[in-house]
């Protein structure tokens, strides 16, 4: 078992290093992106990327350096002309960095000068905090409403609720939050239509969670949902179930000693890895409701005509852990949570 | 009929009670009948039925699959939810007359219109609220008078903030504490002659504590502006406000003089130290009994009707005063002017399309109007000339000519009252069910039109994904070991780059279009279905019909595509097909992400656009947002069907 962990974890690191290098060097092909501000902030900016190693700093023009990124006189009258250093020496240098001195670079244009880890160091609680809610909301409700539904198969209560989870899992995320916004903010005014800032009074910011929560969690109370009635439908036409109700056990007793315990077996990696997925954030919701979360971040670092790639690199390095994160929880926890299966085993 | 059941029952009773030779039994239906030993014959005593041909007709796999989709009601509905909507987005763009490629700004942001106006359900109207009423246009500020359907309601309200909308009301003139004595006084003066008996009618209005106090005052007439030039007192300093009438042609006369040129009237109020000290006017009404035509008008103009009118003039822009104004040294408020408010129905179909006054065009198109015989116009006479001959002809009315000349061109247009929707080419009042949006688009035509560029995309990237992941899966799955452990590697890294990331890059590196945007997709796309081929095949490779196949000498390619592949399609089928709905969502989420899709007109980009005003045009996201809603659920159910049909498994079974 710890030798498949170890395993898994390893694969991970090694994928996780391709993609990160390959996404890199993708970024590199694209054209270099000037700092935006005043000479002065350019100038400590170049000093800086010189300093890292990605670009080449000569005295006087230099026609074989490649393509020339700006030239600028410092107090000194010193001229500094700057060219970029070939891709693959960057990707060397910068494997280098952030081995060396834990150093992913700077922002270019949302916070000028402000190493990139700070910045997504600053956004992360707030999309954390709104998936930890949204997930103890959305845990217990959904898989109570699966019990329920899968207990009163073919009655209307099953009906009622498969209807609209099905529904609910159809409709887009973002046709739901802008729902939840016409319906609860423009139309009533009962919640604030844009997330609260932080000098706002305690009962808005309070309120200013609603949308985002329920936004989050109705899609995953409809997932959950399925999936628990799914299993748990298939759990009670098993032969042990029948066993267990020959043996004389209530019917109570039948579903809540065995049936649930085996319905859970995939359902709690599942929701171990959902957790941690969506710990990265929803982009749209926190595009939509001006939440300063990671997702966010990365639409704003995105923007097309000014972007700013160095946080944009470290938002999707955050996205890329996370995601394979899950898929590793996922897979290992299936071997804790249920002593039957052996992943990874031969035979 | 008596079912195969009921007989083998009836045959274990018969061989019980065979001793009776005949016997009465009821059947389900509780019809007695006889029954005879006779009666019964084996069904297959001395027949060969091995070689004979089946009664029943042989099915095929599709005819069965198509029969257990039928069964299942909610997938029919579901796929013919989604014809009719693919019918619709192929369809209505090509038949609707609607133009949506141009921008047509005088149509947009109409409201959704079915029936006509004024029916008062889907009629294009919309409910105004508690507007400013403009009393003297009787119509509602900054609203079109023939447009208003109906007004519904008029409130009026006192309110103390000089307007533009509101009238009447007192004007309050206060002594701001801090010099002594404040007055004020008519701007343009009047000539004051002994004999045009001039009269001056006050009316006082007497309530007090209003921030301060009721104070005195005292009337003067003066000959210049000033406090300190010669000037006659009219009335004592006093603080009563009954109404007030003097005869100013009388008073000069009393003191002898007959001319006064520039004559003057003052209110002076004295200033308390204590408090502020105001008086109000109702109306201060200057009028003459003589023949003099031009004092008449000029004592109309200064005298005070409005108090809400007087205080709307900014009183330290010394250039353009109104001869209206009175200046005062102090502060002029308004004391309970009235605002009325109104709320009304109004149609902005015709607001916008309808009748437009004072609308410019040029000499072109009156010369192709004319030539169409629609109007005729005498290019020497003039605007008079004109005369409307056909109902078809946008312009009702010609004002008047401008013509101007620029350094490039000369040329006239014409100042006319314009009927717009004939001048925009419609042949009536136009009817768009639901709306306009903010380029004057057709809402309903638009956003089908968008859908069916996703739906476009869509099927493209469907059918890129279903053909790289079926050589993939196929590929990996058949051949299994090394291959298959180099290519599942392979699809861990590219499926581990997260698909924000893998979009983003696409686009940033290779720009944004159509094509573009379908390479982004197919990038990872493709790797569901690879998976599931490749499942499909591990299953089915192992069978023992494969092994006799290859016993047979069966080649790989008969195997792959004459035993495999048949029974793993349904599966394979129900993805490609549940991947269309993923596509569209996919471009419908990217478009949110800022970077959609560009040049094109996709359902994804219409979203994002109309999310960004759908606090002030909720419909514009309602009905694109039902559309997709529907879309994903009917696929959703409609894959659901196809799976249960598809499956291989389940054929045969009811």
């Amino acid at each position: 078992m710890w030798k498949y962990v170890l395993k898994r974890i390893g694969l991970a690191i090694i994928t996780a290093f391709i993609i990160l290098s390959i996404t890199f060097l993708l970024m590199k092909t694209l054209p270099f992106q000037m700092p935006i501000g005043t000479d002065k902030e350019k100038f400590s900016y170049f000093s800086q990327q010189v300093y890292l190693g990605y670009v080449n700093d000569f005295m006087t023009a230099n026609e074989s350096a490649g393509k020339l990124l700006w030239s600028y006189k410092d107090g000194a009258n010193q001229w500094h002309y700057y060219y970029e250093v070939p891709s693959f020496t960057q990707y060397f240098r910068w494997l280098g960095n952030i081995i060396t001195k834990w150093d992913w670079g700077t922002s270019t244009v949302i916070s000028k000068n402000l190493s990139a880890i700070n910045i997504i160091g600053r956004r992360l609680p707030v999309s954390m905090l709104l998936n930890i809610i949204s997930t103890i909301f959305a845990v217990p409700l959904g898989i109570i409403l699966g019990i329920v539904a899968a207990l009163k198969k073919n009655k209307p209560t099953d009906h009622i609720i498969s209807t609209l989870v099905m529904v609910l899992i159809s409709i887009p995320s973002f046709i739901l939050i802008t729902f939840l916004l016409l319906l609860l903010c423009y139309r009533t005014s009962w919640l604030p239509s844009k997330w609260p800032s932080v000098t706002a009074p305690i009962g808005q910011r309070i309120l200013g969670f609603i949308i985002p929560v329920l936004s989050l969690s109705l899609g995953s109370i409809a997932g959950y949902c399925r999936f628990t009635r799914a299993e748990l439908c298939e759990v009670m036409e098993s032969d042990y179930l029948l066993l267990a109700r020959t043996k004389g056990l209530t019917k109570r007793q039948a579903i809540i000693r065995h049936a649930l315990r085996n319905a859970m077996v995939p359902i709690v990696p599942s929701i171990l890895a959902e957790f941690l997925s969506i710990m990265s954030g929803s982009m749209i919701l926190e595009n939509l409701y001006g939440i300063p979360g990671i997702g966010s971040l990365f639409i704003e670092a995105l923007n097309i005509n000014n972007p700013d790639y160095n946080v944009l690199f470290v938002d999707m390095a955050v996205f890329t852990t996370f995601g394979l994160l899950a898929g590793v929880l996922l897979d290992i926890s299936y071997g804790f949570i249920d002593p039957r299966i052996r992943m990874g085993a031969k035979k | 009929m008596i079912s195969r059941m009921d007989l083998s029952i009836l045959e274990l009773e018969w061989g019980r009670k065979n001793n009776m030779a005949e016997k009465k039994i009821k059947d389900a239906n509780g019809v007695e009948f006889e029954l005879n030993k006779d009666d019964f014959t084996f069904v297959q005593k001395d027949e060969k039925i091995h070689d004979t041909k089946f009664e029943t007709k042989p099915t095929t796999f599709a005819k069965d699959a198509f029969k257990r989709f039928c069964k299942n009601k909610s997938s029919v509905v579901a796929s013919f939810i989604i014809g009719i909507i693919v019918i619709f987005s192929i369809f209505v763009p090509i038949f609707s007359n609607g133009n949506v490629s141009q921008n047509l700004p005088e149509q947009r942001y109409l409201e959704p219109k079915l029936f006509d106006a004024g029916t008062g359900f889907w009629d294009g109207t919309k409910n105004f609220k508690d507007i400013p009423y403009d009393v003297v246009d009787e119509v509602p500020v900054g609203f079109k008078k023939n447009a208003v359907v109906k007004i519904t309601k008029k409130e009026d309200h006192f309110t103390n903030l000089p307007s533009n909308n509101s009238h009447g009301g007192s004007l309050k003139i206060v002594a701001t504490q801090g010099s002594d004595i404040q007055y004020i006084y008519n701007y343009a003066s009047f000539e004051l002659n002994s004999e045009d008996s001039v009269e001056l009618d006050i009316k006082f209005n007497n309530v007090d504590g209003l921030n301060g106090k009721i104070g005195k005052y005292q009337i003067f007439l003066s000959r210049s502006p000033s406090r300190t030039g010669t000037r006659y007192a009219l009335t004592e300093l006093k603080n009563s406000y009954e109404d007030l009438s003097i005869n100013l042609s009388e008073f000069i006369a009393s003191k002898s003089i007959t001319n006064i040129p520039k004559a003057y009237i003052q209110i002076e109020i004295p200033q308390d130290q204590a408090d502020e000290q105001y008086i109000l006017i109702n109306s201060l009404t200057l009028s003459s009994k003589s023949n003099n035509v031009e004092l008449d008008d000029l004592l109309k103009e200064i005298s005070i009707d409005d108090a809400s009118a007087q205080c709307m003039i900014e009183p330290n822009t010394d250039l353009t005063f109104p001869n209206t104004y009175w200046r005062c040294s102090g502060r002029k408020e308004v004391y309970q002017a009235v605002l009325s408010k109104v709320s009304f129905v109004y149609d902005y179909y015709e607001a916008q399309l309808g009748l437009q006054e004072n609308f410019r065009i040029g000499k072109s198109i009156l010369e192709e109007y004319i030539s169409k015989g629609w109007c005729s116009y005498d290019f020497e006479i003039g605007p008079s000339s004109f005369v409307k001959l056909s109902d078809k002809c946008p312009i009702e009315k010609i004002h008047s000519e401008i013509e101007f000349v620029s350094e490039y061109m000369q040329s006239t247009d014409y100042v006319c009252d314009v009927i717009m929707y004939k001048y925009k080419g419609y042949k009536s009042m136009p009817k768009f069910i639901l709306g306009t949006d903010i380029l004057g688009r057709d809402l309903f035509t638009f956003s089908l039109k968008a859908l069916r560029t996703s739906l476009l995309l869509a099927v493209i990237v469907s059918a890129i994904n279903f053909i790289i992941g079926l050589v993939w899966g196929s590929i990996s799955g058949y051949f299994g070991g090394n291959i298959d452990l180099f290519m599942e590697r392979f699809c861990d890294i590219l499926g581990g780059v997260p698909f924000v990331v893998v979009i983003t890059l696409t686009i940033l590196v290779l720009g944004n279009n159509l094509g573009t945007f379908a390479l982004a997709l197919c990038l990872t796309g493709w790797m569901g279905t690879a998976a599931r081929t490749r499942t499909q095949f591990y299953r089915f490779k192992g069978r023992e019909y494969i092994l006799a196949a290859r016993t047979l000498g069966a080649s790989d390619k008969r195997l792959i595509f004459k035993h495999i592949l048949p029974n793993s399609m349904g599966t394979i089928i129900t993805s490609v097909v549940l991947m269309i709905p993923g596509v569209i969502f996919s471009e419908a989420s990217i478009a949110y992400l800022g970077l959609g899709l560009k040049g094109v007109d996709s359902f994804g980009v219409l979203l994002s656009n109309y999310q960004s005003t759908y606090s002030t045009h909720p419909m514009l996201i309602i009905f694109p947002s039902i559309i997709i809603s529907l879309l994903m659920i009917s696929f959703n159910l409609f894959g659901n069907g196809l799976r249960d049909a598809l499956n291989p498994s389940l054929k045969g079974s009811e």
